[in-house]
């Protein structure tokens, strides 16, 4: 026989934050397109729920300076009708699941699972996002590396609550792009997210579905800030070295052998993706004179 | 009926919207799942976790000590056997000695509610011994341990011979031979499988089931429960999709029936997603080798064609799926001399059956990639090499098939004229390419499953003194538009509106014989019975009429609700009130007409499977665009032509081809049924990948009415035919695009990415095992054949 589960409704963030505090061992769920899922056939079962889709403040996003903060409750489908400027983030955004998912799911729920096939994570890791954790007592922010522990693994405690993410509004082209079997209702066989960070002189590239968790690639990354003409966007980039750092971001990449590809598949995923990556952000970068 | 010219038509030939269509997209449709009954009891069958186990045990006592649990059946309470074909009568409704997959059913729990149902099912205490698995063809040759049956794992092999074939490949100019594979796929129908069963007080049972054969379910129930049909009613709901897969016998049909007898409560079940990949009865993975002589000119000499197909735990149709894996390559090209070799092996894996095309569309894909491979090397191009071949209308195959219409050769040309095929294809840009295949399919198996002389089907009309025509039948419609089809043919030859209709169909207490919604008879067999019966009905109104018109009963026509004077159009009288005159000279007003195929099976054992009253033929072209560095494959464009012999409702052909094309399209590209240490790899939708509409590519449909002269106003079938040359058409386009030969389905990226690497250029299968066929039966060749 299956356990009975508590259901907390609740309706204010104080309320929430009480509830978790009082019912560590419930889950708290958002659009529940992970979890529902997981409960459904029978992989877990809590001790309770807390549906945290009737409160207000984790619906927000809000420019707060030089950064964007993004509630945790914020869906897929409004970041894309919305947050038009964060283009690898829309990007993202639009390849989630399919229009029903998209309206449920939220990037809190992509941080909760921490599932490195979360489409909206190597977002975040190339955006050098923080994650903004709050329980009873107060918040804390992690960076996105220290929240992110492993496969389906958070450094979030039991009594804490995913507030939201926030990032430096970075000045650069950038994109997101994923390989799959199929344009809809895929988890990625392998995700991309490139940067480029015209302020800070980086190129900021994050991967999805070919490890444990979000990866960076610093070996790429180190390499091509240093042969980019940082000051002539229109300075020729030859095709060795974008070659040369799509080799070494499929380096970085640490994938296994699933259902869904085989490691050297998803290696070589990578290194196209770089490539392509790389090519478009150059591109954009002529072409809107990034400086 | 087939002369009738388009423009006297009222009904058929009319782009017309289904009748069942707005309760479906409303939700006003009563599928299995949706029938709720007083006091009704919801089970759940517990599988067996293990591919190939003994079982020494089944502990069912905590489960049935649990508060809301009313019955648990084990395998010792149905322990007849059955089957679909009477000569692989392999399975039981629960498993008592063995299981033979994962997912095959052990024991079954009624409860008052699901969940009670599944938590029952984890306190039953199954003791396995487990045995070595045979998850392919190679091992289940081999034979390492304790065979899945006790005759072997060869279930079946089979060996025909028409003409010398040696002699006719000696005497070739130039032959070759090709080893491709099929990997096997299922049908995901949008609605999981369901049933409802009720035992009353009065000792009859009635199930409720989402099948396609609903007659054949109706005898298993009888056999296995040791009830008398009598007592037994089984009424079809409408399919939520079915493509063959609700057209075998299911054991959570068997287990609701006997869950309802013990419990004396009606009982629900209906399959989670999971357990529909269990079901399966999808296509069969088969490896082929195909080795055909040629002419200088292209003109085939001799074909000899093997197939292995890897056919899971249980024989189901696998005995005629066998046979169709050799039966349709003479359909579309003359082959002068042929062989055929096939052979089913038993594995660990969910039963395989009937798909879509039904164990052609494997051999299908073998062949068109063969004949472009021999064209390019004999300097022909695709469509030239077919042209040389093609079979013709009115002539017999050298394997007695009775070719009567044919519109192969329109369809060809429609499809390489719109797509501009010769033109455009050595000139694609680079990581484009264009592809082209053609096809034939049966309108309905020529013999039934089992063997009797009742019609294949049987169609009664009652017209009542409103004017309303009652039309009872036996077939179920599943998605397909056979209740528009049925109701289009009584209306159009009583002249009558399609709203005038009631429909009754497939259930067995008020519907005559139909043997089910399969092999594409439907249209076909129901239709010429619906005629029948429908002028019948017409005969003995327009008598009536004539009476009271003061004419003779064949100057009378029906149309738009009337019967009048054909050459007099003042003079008419509604049609209810020629009801109402009928009925007062000689009481209710109903007659019934059948369908028997005629026969055709040639004269050799093995000639049941292939004949067919009329074929449907297919032509595509489809262009592919190819990502050299991903080895992604997206497909851009399709243009089909299917000779549908006439369209009695274009706008459900262009669905069903339509419909084709993206099944195709999801078997040519992503859909396996593949496992991993005897488990399923993925029994759900998310990780089954099959194509989204984002996917789906513009299509091209063009229908070619070849009138067949023993359709229903000539028509044909189109529900199977036009998904067959759209896999061997894609598989043409990768090699047109990339110069890579994936010779073996799904083509993956991965695929692609390593033939790219290949010097072969070629991913695909190397060889067949070794493997003893029986000598080949030497038929007689037809006689136009002779000495050829």
């Amino acid at each position: 026989m299956r356990s009975e589960m508590d259901v907390y409704v609740p309706r204010t963030l104080d309320e929430a934050l009480q509830q978790k505090s009082a019912h560590p061992d419930a889950i708290s769920l958002a659009g529940g397109t992970d979890v529902m899922v997981e409960i459904n056939f029978g992989r877990l079962r809590p001790a309770g729920i807390i549906d945290l889709t009737r409160i207000p403040e984790l619906r927000e996003w809000r420019r707060e300076d030089s950064h964007l903060f993004l509630g945790a409750g914020v869906t897929y489908s409004r970041i894309v009708r919305e947050l038009a400027d964060f283009v690898p983030l829309v990007q993202a955004s639009r390849s989630v699941g399919s229009p029903q998912i998209r309206n449920r799911g939220t990037v809190g729920g992509n941080l909760g699972t921490a599932s490195p096939a979360g489409d909206a994570l190597p977002v975040l890791a190339a955006y050098d996002a923080e994650v903004v954790l709050q329980n009873r007592r107060g918040t804390r922010s992690l960076p996105w590396h220290t929240f992110l522990q492993g496969p389906k693994k958070t450094a979030m405690a039991p009594d804490e609550l995913i507030r939201g993410t926030r990032w430096q509004v970075v000045n650069g082209p950038g994109s997101f792009s994923k390989i799959g079997t199929r344009n809809a209702m895929v988890i990625a066989v392998a995700g991309l997210c490139l940067q480029v960070d015209q302020d800070a002189r980086q190129v900021r590239v994050a991967l999805g579905s070919v490890g444990p968790t979000i990866l960076r690639a610093p070996e790429a990354e180190r390499f091509i800030a240093e042969r980019l003409t940082w000051d002539d966007p229109g300075a020729p980039v030859t095709d060795e070295v974008v070659a040369e750092f799509a080799e070494l971001v499929g380096r970085a990449a640490k994938p296994i052998d699933d259902v869904r590809g085989t490691a050297r598949y998803r290696v070589h995923g990578c290194t196209v993706l770089a490539g392509r990556a790389l090519r478009w952000a150059l591109e954009e970068r002529k072409a809107f004179k990034w400086l | 009926m087939a002369k009738t010219q388009a423009d006297e038509l009222a009904v058929v030939g009319k782009s017309l919207p289904k009748p069942d269509a707005m309760g479906k997209v409303s939700g006003q449709a009563r599928f299995a799942d949706d029938l709720m009954l007083p006091r009704m009891l919801f089970a759940r069958i517990l599988r067996s976790p293990l591919p190939h186990a003994r079982i020494r045990q089944v502990d069912a006592s905590r489960a049935r000590a649990m508060p809301g649990v009313q019955a648990v059946l084990t395998g010792e309470d149905l322990p007849i056997k059955y089957g679909i074909l009477p000569v692989s009568q392999d399975e039981e409704a629960l498993c008592s000695e063995k299981v033979r997959y994962v997912g095959d059913p052990v024991a079954a729990v009624a409860a008052t509610d699901e969940w009670i149902a599944d938590a029952a099912l984890e306190a039953i205490d199954v003791s396995f011994e487990a045995l070595p698995s045979v998850m392919s063809i190679d091992e289940a040759l081999a034979q390492p341990g304790e065979p899945i049956h006790p005759r072997g794992n060869v279930h079946k092999a089979v060996a025909l011979e028409f003409g010398d074939t040696e002699e006719g490949l000696r005497s070739a100019d130039h032959t070759r031979e090709d080893v491709v594979f099929f990997e096997g796929n299922t049908h995901l129908p949008m609605e999981q499988h369901a049933a409802v069963a009720q035992y009353g007080q009065d000792g009859k049972l009635t199930v409720w089931s989402s099948t396609q054969t609903p007659h054949y379910v109706h005898r298993a129930l009888g056999k296995v429960l040791e009830l008398p049909m009598s007592r037994i009613r089984v009424i079809a709901t409408p399919n939520g999709g079915g493509f063959g897969g609700k057209s075998d016998i299911f054991a959570h049909e068997i287990v609701a029936a006997k869950l309802a007898m013990v419990t004396g409560r009606p009982v629900k079940i209906t399959l989670t997603r999971e357990e529909v990949f269990y079901a399966h009865r999808g296509r069969h993975p088969v490896l082929m080798k195909v080795r055909t002589g040629f002419r200088r000119d292209g003109r085939i000499t001799a074909m000899q064609f093997q197939s292995f197909l890897d056919g899971g735990g249980y024989g189901s149709y696998g005995v005629a799926s066998t046979y169709y894996t050799g039966a349709l390559q003479t359909a579309t090209y003359a082959i002068p001399r042929y062989r055929f070799e096939g052979v089913r092996l038993f594995t660990n894996k969910p039963p395989c059956g009937p798909k879509r095309g039904h164990g052609t569309p494997q051999p299908r894909f073998a062949l068109e990639v063969h004949l472009d491979k021999v064209a390019d090397e004999l300097g022909l191009d695709p469509v030239a090499i077919r042209r040389r071949n093609l079979v013709q209308p009115n002539s017999q195959t050298v394997n007695w098939l009775r070719i009567t219409s044919c519109g192969l050769e329109a369809c060809m040309d429609r499809v390489v004229a719109d797509s501009r095929f010769l033109e455009r294809r050595t000139a694609m840009p680079s990581g484009r390419g264009l592809g082209f295949a053609v096809s034939s399919y049966l309108s309905g198996a020529g013999t039934a499953i089992y063997w009797n002389d009742m019609p294949h089907s049987e169609v009664q009309v009652k017209v009542d003194r409103g004017g309303g025509v009652s039309v009872l039948c036996g077939a179920i419609d599943i998605g397909q538009g056979s209740d528009h089809i049925l109701a289009a043919i009584v209306a159009e030859v009583l002249g009558v509106s399609l709203q005038d209709i009631q429909l009754t169909t497939a259930d067995t207490d008020l519907t005559p014989i139909d043997l089910g919604s399969y092999s594409s008879r439907v249209t076909f067999m129901v239709g010429n019975a619906a005629i029948a019966a429908a002028q019948r009905v017409r005969q003995r109104l327009a008598e009536a009429a004539a009476r009271m018109l003061h004419c003779e009963s064949d100057e009378l026509s029906f149309r738009g609700g009337q019967v009048g004077r054909r050459d007099h159009p003042g003079e008419a009288i509604s049609f209810a009130q020629t009801v109402q005159a009928a009925e007062a000279g000689e009481g209710l007003i109903s007659a019934s007409g059948s369908y028997t195929p005629p026969k055709l099976a040639g004269p050799y054992k093995g000639s049941g499977v292939g004949p067919s009253p009329a074929y449907s033929f297919s032509a595509a072209v489809v262009e592919v665009e190819c990502d050299p560095r991903t080895g992604e494959v997206r497909v851009p464009e399709v243009w089909i032509a299917h000779d549908i012999g006439r369209a009695i409702n274009p706008v459900l052909v262009e669905g069903q081809v339509e419909g084709s094309v993206y099944m195709a399209l999801g078997e040519a590209l992503m859909e396996e049924q593949t496992f991993r240490i005897g488990v399923h790899k993925f029994p759900s939708m998310l990780e089954y990948k099959s194509p989204t509409t984002l996917e789906m590519p513009v299509v091209h449909t063009s229908l070619v009415e070849s009138l067949d002269p023993e359709g229903p106003f000539g028509a044909k079938e189109a529900g199977q035919g036009p998904l067959l040359p759209v896999i061997p058409a894609i598989a043409n386009a990768v090699y047109n695009a990339l110069g890579v030969r994936i010779d073996e389905i799904p083509i993956t990226p991965e695929k692609v990415l390593r033939a790219l690497a290949q010097p072969s250029r070629r991913v695909g299968p190397k060889g067949v095992p070794r493997f003893a066929f029986p000598s080949p039966i030497q038929a007689a060749r037809p006689p136009e054949w002779e000495g050829k």
